[in-house]
């Protein structure tokens, strides 16, 4: 085994794609905080209990475990810091009225989530908690966006969902948790076929209305289309009225809709998003409302917000242009050092030479050099190198 | 990566490249060259913002999901090796046509080795459908992966029984083995990659839907 060998979907970050994470880092969590979201950074580990708790399978099979030798219980390293941020909003700050929280730190998948995915994302998100209202959904998705434009990401779009109008139907179906699992499945794929197959028996309104789910997406008309398709129960007409209301708070937004986007139906229980954008083949950045997953820390609170993997995020968006660095000869002269104090004050990276080393500054980031000409230290063009 | 003001639809020769012909013309577009007689990988189309690509079967699936096609053709078999993960799969194209079946020779007792509890020894391409269907029964599996010529398997004492397409039955026939339970009918899928869908909606939808209007029931 080669010593220098990584895990599979495991990488390092060179240079240059380091330095561009932590440029894409602060400059997202700077917007988050013009925004009122303040920041927190919860542990790499805990135990297993509290990291699963109120969320489904997936994120069970996603999260290592490890023995804590301290107190011999099961330890988990973070698969996901959503349910972490929950649990201070909900245990720790204990705060009457809204909690802006945000975070960025990486967490580790037991299996990658796709094949395009690496094993340690490093997931940067923002959460509101304590009001139920659509203002909160609005602000998030708006939010959203800004950091996607604040990226740079080319086209994107945002699409909208909510989970209310599947469970709903479900109910109404009265199907069986186990053949709801494998809907939930077809709805997610859109696969018709499928779906028809399984609602053999089922009753002939749901029915209709679970073959619709699937085919309803695009743009704003998809609400009118669901009005006219979906049974007309309370719970269904208040989820598209959510969704219209939305709508019209986003106007300007590249906002679409897919009804039958269930992604984290087991802890979402309102309206959900999805962004995509760029070249990725799988959308670069997962949101919704969450409202129930407090009360098992304690304190259910309504909550809502997104997160998603800055490396994947990275890999869509420009290089930034950094300005090359100044090589500066070293010595102690005291004219010399003001200089460079100044140089880096005024924010240029300044490179001290040391000796035996020449004709490989060029490799190591510099563009120019610091000479002396006539008593004075003067930027020069890095020559001959 | 994808064409960006276009789209890539990824097909395997054969079969499924000529009964998808029509459904093609239905949505107006007709490739520049045959892949039967050219070489070419990727093959224009009459429409500069539609290209076909050329992939083994098995492949299909993976070219839709890594986003290298934005929709490809895929035999329900193959999807369900593949499992799916990451892909639409809105239309049943009824077309490629075929049965997933398990086969065994003329005088094995099926009936009696496949009693509940019990272990029969299977060999075939498409371990998961079958451990699936097994399980399913409460039997006993190992199986075998091979990539072709199953029905030697059970021939030659390498399996009891396999697990394979079955169209005419006609290689069935002249290797002595009998068809002893039908697994599911198996037809070629429309499968769409989930990003395209949403950021290419305005090119994808039409072709869609002409393909849904063109499937022959």
């Amino acid at each position: 085994m080669l010593r220098w060998v990584l895990p599979e979907y495991i990488q390092d970050a060179l240079p240059a794609e380091a330095a561009k994470l932590e440029d894409l880092r602060r400059r997202l969590l700077d917007d988050f905080r013009l925004n009122g979201y303040q920041l927190v950074a919860p542990p790499l580990l805990e135990y297993l209990e509290s990291l699963l708790t109120g969320a489904g399978q997936d994120l069970q099979l996603k999260t290592l475990k490890l023995v804590d030798q301290l107190s011999g219980r099961l330890m988990g390293v973070r698969a996901d810091i959503t349910p972490q941020v929950a649990r201070i909003d909900a245990h720790l700050l204990n705060r009457k009225g809204v909690a802006r929280l945000c975070y960025c730190g990486s967490v580790a998948h037991a299996v990658p989530s796709s094949l395009t995915a690496t094993r340690e994302p490093l997931q940067l998100g923002a959460e509101l908690y304590g009001h139920a209202g659509i203002e909160a959904d609005a602000e998030v998705i708006r939010l959203l966006a800004e950091a996607l434009q604040t990226a740079g990401v080319g086209t994107s779009r945002i699409d909208l969902g909510h989970v209310g109008i599947f469970k709903a139907l479900a109910q109404t179906a009265g199907l069986l948790p186990q053949k709801e699992e494998a809907l939930f499945d077809c709805l997610q794929s859109k696969d018709l076929p499928g779906l028809r197959e399984l609602l053999v028996e089922a009753p002939e309104g749901v029915r209709a209305a679970l073959l619709a789910l699937p085919t309803l997406y695009g743009g704003v008309d998809v609400l009118a289309r669901a009005r006219e398709v979906l049974p007309r129960q309370p719970e269904i007409v208040a989820a598209l009225d959510d969704l219209q209301e939305l709508a019209s708070r986003l106007a300007g937004l590249p906002i679409s809709f897919d009804l039958a986007d269930l992604r984290g139906y087991h802890y979402h229980s309102g309206v959900v998003f999805a962004a995509y954008g760029g070249n990725s083949p799988v959308a670069l950045a997962l949101g919704g409302r969450y409202d129930s997953v407090g009360r098992a820390f304690g304190r259910g609170r309504p909550a809502t917000g997104f997160s998603l993997d800055l490396r994947e995020l990275a890999a869509q968006v420009p290089d930034p242009v950094a300005a090359g660095a100044i090589l500066a000869p070293a010595g102690g002269e005291a004219g010399l050092s003001a200089t460079i104090a100044a140089l880096r004050a005024g924010g240029e990276n300044v490179m001290i030479e040391l000796p035996g080393h020449e004709g490989t500054w060029r490799e190591a980031g510099c563009d120019r050099r610091l000479v002396l000409r006539g008593g004075a230290w003067q930027v020069e063009p890095l020559q001959g190198e | 990566m994808t064409i960006l003001n276009g789209i890539t639809l990824a097909l395997s020769k054969g079969r499924i490249f000529e009964e998808t012909l029509p459904l093609l013309a239905a949505a107006g577009i007709t490739p520049t060259d045959n892949p039967e007689t050219s070489r070419k990988l990727i093959i224009g189309t009459n429409r500069p913002d539609v290209r076909l690509v050329i992939v083994r079967a098995t492949d299909t699936p993976t070219y839709v999901q890594y986003g290298a096609a934005d929709m490809g053709i895929a035999g329900k078999d193959v999807l369900l090796e593949h499992g799916g993960a990451g892909l639409y799969q809105p239309l049943d194209l009824n077309i490629a046509k075929c049965r997933l079946c398990v086969a065994a020779p003329k005088d094995f007792d099926y009936a009696a080795a496949v009693k509940r509890g019990a272990r029969i020894r299977v060999a075939t391409k498409y371990v998961n459908a079958a451990r699936e269907h097994f399980a399913a029964k409460g039997v006993h599996v190992d199986l075998i992966k091979l990539y072709g010529s199953m029905e030697l398997a059970p021939l030659v004492g390498l399996a009891d029984a396999i697990v394979d397409l079955v169209s005419t039955g006609g290689t069935l026939k002249a290797n002595n083995l009998v068809e002893v339970e039908d697994i599911m009918p198996i037809s070629s899928r429309l499968v769409v990659n989930q990003a395209s869908l949403k950021l290419k909606r305005e090119l994808i939808q039409p072709v869609l839907e002409a393909f849904a209007g063109a499937v022959k029931k």
